[in-house]
C-alpha cells in the first residue's frame, strides 16, 4: 500500500506538470525557494558543531521546535495541506484508514516544505555526530520529530476541517483562526520587546528560552540529544517517552479523523436552511446590472466563508500593530495611528480575486453580456460598503487609544487614498489573471495547487500598483512630519487621486474583461488537481 | 412550428472549430436551427455538444468559425446576440449562496429586466415550476434536480427569442420533466426556438421537430425527425451512425460469477 500511494503521488504531480507551465514554473519556484533555505539551514548546523555543546543544545532545541510550529501554523493558517492524494477519493474503495495512514505519509512527505524538513532532520545528525551515543540519539530524534512535524499539521487540519464541515461553525472557526493570528503576532512583538530590553542576559534567556521549547510538545523529540549531550540521563528517558507518546497519539488522532472521512466524505448538509427574504440590500443600491452584482456580492461577504475568512486576515495587520503599539510603553503613536492605512493597502487584492472566487458561476456575467465595466463597478460598491465602516472604526480605535488627533487629517488622508487606489488597482488587476479557487464550502485547507503563482503575481501587482499610483498622497504625508500645513494637503489630494485611479481602474479593467470574458471563464474553470 | 422559407435562422453555426491540445473537440462543425424550432442536439458522451453549444453562447472562443443568433454574431457583437439568448449550461456551478428567489432577481437585473417586472416573474416561474416552497432556501442545498429547474427559470426570465438547453431533462424528476414539456412546447408554439441537447433518444423523439446527431465534433445527420430516421427508429439510426457494434456473449465473461 506504501509503494501504491507514493507511485500515485509521483504519477499525479507528473500529470499536473504537463497539464500546466504555470504549475511546473509554481513547483520551480517553491524547489529553489526551499533549497535556498535548507542549504542557509544545514550550513549553520554544521558551523554549530565548533560551539560548545551546551549552545549547540539551546539552539537546535529552539530551532527545531520552532520548525514544529512552523508547520502546524502554516498548515492552519496559510499553506493549507498538500491534498494531492484526497482521503475522500478513497471512500467507495474496501479499505482502512489504518492501511492508508503508512502511505499517505510517506507519500505527504514528498513534496518541496516535507523534502526541507527531512534534509534539515538530517542536519541536525550532522551537528550532533560528534560521539557515538550523541549520533545516535540525534538519530532518534530526527526521526520522531520530523514524523511529528508531518502528523501535526496533518491532525490538527483534519480536525479543524471536519469542525468546519458544518457550516454553521464555520464562520465562528475563522474568527478564531484569525484571533489566534493576532495572539501570536501580540506575543511575538512582545517577546522580541523583552528581548530587546535586556540585551545582556540574552544567553540566559536563550537557554530559559530552550528549556521552555524543549518541554514543550514542539520541542520533545528534538531535546533528546541535548539531553545526552548534558548527561542528563533521566531527561533523556521522558522525553523518549513523550515524544514516542505524542507520535502515537497524533497517529491515532489522524487515523480516527481519516475514518471519518472515509464513511462521509462529502461535507454534511442536511439541514435545509432558510434565508430571510430581505429587499435591504437590493436598496442600497441602484435597480442596474451593477447595483445587482453589488447586492449579489454584498450576499456573498455575509455567506461565503471564503469572504469572512478574508475579512478577519486583513484585519489581523492592522490591529496587531495598534495593540502592541500601544501596550508597549516604547511605542509610538504614529505607528499607530496609521495602522489603519494597511487595510487600506490590503483592500484592493480581495476585489483582485473576486473573478476566481466566483468559479463557474462566472458564466453567468458572461451570458447575461453585461460589460465588464458593470461588474468591476458593482463589486466595487459591494467592498465599499463592506469594508468603509471597518476602516472608520479602525481609524476611530487607533486615534482614541493614542491620543494622537493631530495626525487625524493625514491618517484619515493616507487610510482613504490607499483604498480608493487599491479598489482601483485591483479592479484592473483582477481581470488580468483568474485561477481555479476551492469553492465555498469545500475543505478551505486544501490548497489552491493551480492558484499558487497566478495569485502571487495577482496579489504582488496590486500592492506595488497601490503604492505607485498613492505615492503623491505618501510623499506629502511624509512631508506633513517636517511641515505639519501639510497635512491638509493630504486628504484632498488623497481623495481626489484615488477617486481617479478608481475611475480609470474600473473603465479599463472592464476594457480588458469585455475582450477576456471567455479566457477568464477557462482560466476559473481549470479542475484544480 | 419551424418557419419555412426565407426568414434568418434562429441560430446559425458555420465551420465551428475547437482544439483542447491536441483533441480536435469540434470540428468543422456546421448547424443551422430555424425560427420556432424544437431543435434536438443528440450525440454520444464526449461528441463535442456542450463545446458547441459554449461557443454558440459566448462562453467558449471558437478556434474558427462564426455563430449567429438571430442575424447577431455572438463574437462580433456579443451585447446583442446575448440579449436575444437564454443559457441554461450543464456542469456549471451557480451563485448558489443565494436563495432561489435571490438568484432570480439577480439574473433579472443583470439581463436589465425593469424591476417591476422581475418580483411578478420570478414568483410565477418559480411557481410553475414547483419551487415556490424553496424560494428561500440556499441553492446550493437544492437537489440536482431543483438545480435544473432554478437554471431553466433563470434562463426564461427575460423571455428570450432563443433558449439553449445543455442537458435540461438531467437528474429532473418524472412530474418536473413533464411541466418543463410544456413550458417549452408553449414558448415554441409563441415564437420561440429551443436548441437543447440530450443523450435521451425518447425524449428528442417526443419533444423535438428537428434533430442533428453529432459525433467526433461533426454532425453526421441533420434534418427533421424523420428524415433522419429514416424509416428506422431513432435510437437504431442513432446507434448506425455513430457505429455500435454489440459486444459479444463472451466479453466480461467473469462478470456472471457475481450473479451466483
Amino acid at each position: 500500500m506504501v509503494a501504491l500511494l507514493v507511485r500515485l503521488k509521483l504519477t499525479l504531480l507528473k500529470n499536473s506538470l504537463k497539464r500546466s507551465v504555470w504549475r511546473t514554473v509554481g513547483l520551480i519556484i517553491a524547489m529553489l525557494y526551499a533549497l535556498g533555505v535548507v542549504i542557509m539551514v544545514l550550513a549553520g548546523l554544521v558551523a554549530l558543531r565548533y560551539a560548545s555543546l551546551a549552545l549547540t543544545a539551546d539552539v537546535t532545541v529552539i530551532g527545531f521546535a520552532a520548525l514544529s510550529v512552523g508547520w502546524l501554523l502554516m498548515s492552519m493558517l496559510v499553506f493549507g495541506v498538500d491534498e494531492t492524494i484526497d482521503p475522500a477519493k478513497f471512500a467507495l474503495l474496501p479499505v482502512r484508514a489504518r492501511e492508508l495512514l503508512p502511505g499517505l505519509l510517506v507519500a505527504g512527505l514528498i513534496s518541496a516544505p516535507g523534502i526541507a524538513t527531512v534534509l534539515v532532520g538530517a542536519g541536525l545528525v550532522i551537528t550532533w555526530a560528534r560521539t557515538v551515543p550523541l549520533t545516535l540519539a540525534a538519530l532518534i530524534g530526527a526521526v520522531l520529530g520530523v514524523v511529528t512535524c508531518f502528523l501535526l499539521s496533518r491532525a490538527a487540519t483534519a480536525a479543524f476541517a471536519s469542525f468546519l464541515a458544518s457550516r454553521r461553525f464555520r464562520d465562528l472557526a475563522f474568527v478564531g483562526v484569525a484571533l489566534l493570528g493576532v495572539a501570536m503576532g501580540i506575543a511575538g512583538n512582545m517577546v522580541s520587546a523583552i528581548v530587546r530590553t535586556d540585551v545582556g542576559g540574552l544567553r540566559r534567556s536563550l537557554s530559559n528560552l530552550a528549556i521552555l521549547a524543549g518541554w514543550s510538545p514542539f520541542g520533545w523529540a528534538w531535546a533528546i540529544p541535548a539531553d545526552v549531550s548534558g548527561n542528563a540521563w533521566a531527561e533523556t528517558g521522558l522525553h523518549l517517552v513523550l515524544a514516542v507518546a505524542l507520535v502515537g497519539v497524533l497517529w491515532m488522532a489522524w487515523g480516527h479523523f481519516l475514518g471519518v472521512r472515509l464513511v462521509s466524505p462529502t461535507e454534511g448538509g442536511g439541514t435545509a436552511s432558510k434565508v430571510r427574504e430581505s429587499a435591504a440590500v437590493e436598496r442600497l443600491y441602484p435597480a442596474t446590472p451593477a447595483g445587482g452584482v453589488a447586492a449579489r456580492a454584498l450576499r456573498y461577504w455575509r455567506r461565503d466563508p471564503r469572504y469572512v475568512a478574508g475579512i478577519a486576515g486583513f484585519l489581523i495587520g492592522p490591529i496587531v500593530l495598534i495593540v502592541t503599539q500601544v501596550i508597549n510603553p516604547e511605542g509610538t503613536a504614529a505607528v499607530a495611528a496609521f495602522a489603519p492605512s494597511l487595510l487600506g493597502l490590503l483592500v484592493g487584492f480581495s476585489l483582485a480575486q473576486d473573478l476566481s472566487y466566483d468559479g463557474t458561476a462566472l458564466w453567468l456575467h458572461i451570458s447575461t453580456g453585461i460589460s465588464g465595466a458593470e461588474d468591476r463597478a458593482g463589486r466595487v460598491m459591494s467592498t465599499i460598503t463592506v469594508y468603509l465602516p471597518l476602516t472608520v472604526i479602525l481609524l476611530a480605535i487607533a486615534m482614541i487609544t493614542t491620543g494622537a488627533w493631530h495626525l487625524l487629517v493625514p491618517a484619515v488622508g493616507l487610510t482613504f487614498a490607499l483604498m480608493l487606489t487599491g479598489l482601483g488597482v485591483g479592479s484592473f488587476v483582477g481581470t488580468l489573471w483568474q485561477w481555479p479557487a476551492p469553492p465555498p464550502g469545500a475543505n478551505p485547507f486544501t490548497r489552491g495547487n493551480a492558484g499558487g503563482l497566478p495569485s502571487l503575481l495577482s496579489f504582488t501587482l496590486t500592492m506595488f500598483g497601490t503604492l505607485i499610483l498613492a505615492l503623491p498622497t505618501i510623499a506629502l504625508v511624509i512631508w506633513s512630519f517636517f511641515t505639519p500645513w501639510v497635512a491638509y494637503a493630504s486628504l484632498p489630494v488623497g481623495l481626489i487621486c484615488g477617486f481617479l485611479v478608481l475611475r480609470i481602474g474600473i473603465a479599463q479593467g472592464g476594457r480588458v474583461l469585455d475582450r477576456r470574458w471567455p479566457e477568464a471563464m477557462l482560466a476559473v474553470s481549470e479542475k484544480a488537481a | 412550428m419551424c418557419l419555412t422559407g426565407q426568414v434568418t435562422a434562429a441560430l446559425s453555426l458555420v465551420g465551428l472549430c475547437k482544439s483542447f491540445g491536441l483533441k480536435r473537440a469540434v470540428d468543422h462543425l456546421d448547424l443551422e436551427v430555424r425560427r420556432g424550432c424544437m431543435f434536438g442536439l443528440v450525440g454520444p458522451n464526449g461528441a463535442g455538444k456542450t463545446t458547441t453549444l459554449s461557443m454558440a453562447t459566448g462562453l467558449l472562443r471558437p478556434d474558427a468559425g462564426t455563430a449567429r443568433v438571430l442575424d447577431h454574431d455572438v463574437w462580433a457583437d456579443p451585447a446583442a446576440a446575448k440579449a436575444l439568448m437564454g443559457v441554461l449550461p450543464d456542469g456549471l456551478r451557480l451563485f448558489d449562496r443565494l436563495s432561489g428567489a435571490e438568484l432570480l432577481q439577480y439574473v433579472g437585473l443583470l439581463r436589465r429586466v425593469p424591476p417591476a417586472e422581475i418580483a411578478s416573474r420570478a414568483a410565477e416561474l418559480l411557481d410553475a415550476l414547483a419551487l415556490g416552497d424553496d424560494r428561500d432556501t440556499l441553492v446550493v442545498e437544492y437537489s440536482a434536480g431543483m438545480m435544473k429547474k432554478i437554471g431553466l427559470a433563470c434562463a426564461l426570465i427575460h423571455a428570450p427569442r432563443l433558449l439553449i438547453l445543455d442537458e435540461p431533462f438531467e437528474a429532473v424528476d418524472p412530474v418536473s420533466g413533464e411541466v418543463i414539456r410544456s413550458i417549452l412546447r408553449n414558448y415554441a408554439r409563441a415564437g420561440g426556438t429551443v436548441v437543447m441537447s440530450s443523450h435521451v433518444m425518447e425524449l428528442v423523439e417526443s419533444l423535438c421537430d428537428e434533430l442533428a446527431v453529432v459525433a467526433q465534433g461533426m454532425v453526421l445527420a441533420a434534418g427533421t425527425l424523420d428524415e433522419v430516421r429514416a424509416g428506422s427508429s431513432l435510437q437504431q439510426r442513432f446507434l448506425d451512425l455513430v457505429g455500435f457494434t454489440a459486444a459479444g456473449e463472451e466479453s466480461l465473461a467473469w462478470l456472471r460469477s457475481s450473479s451466483g
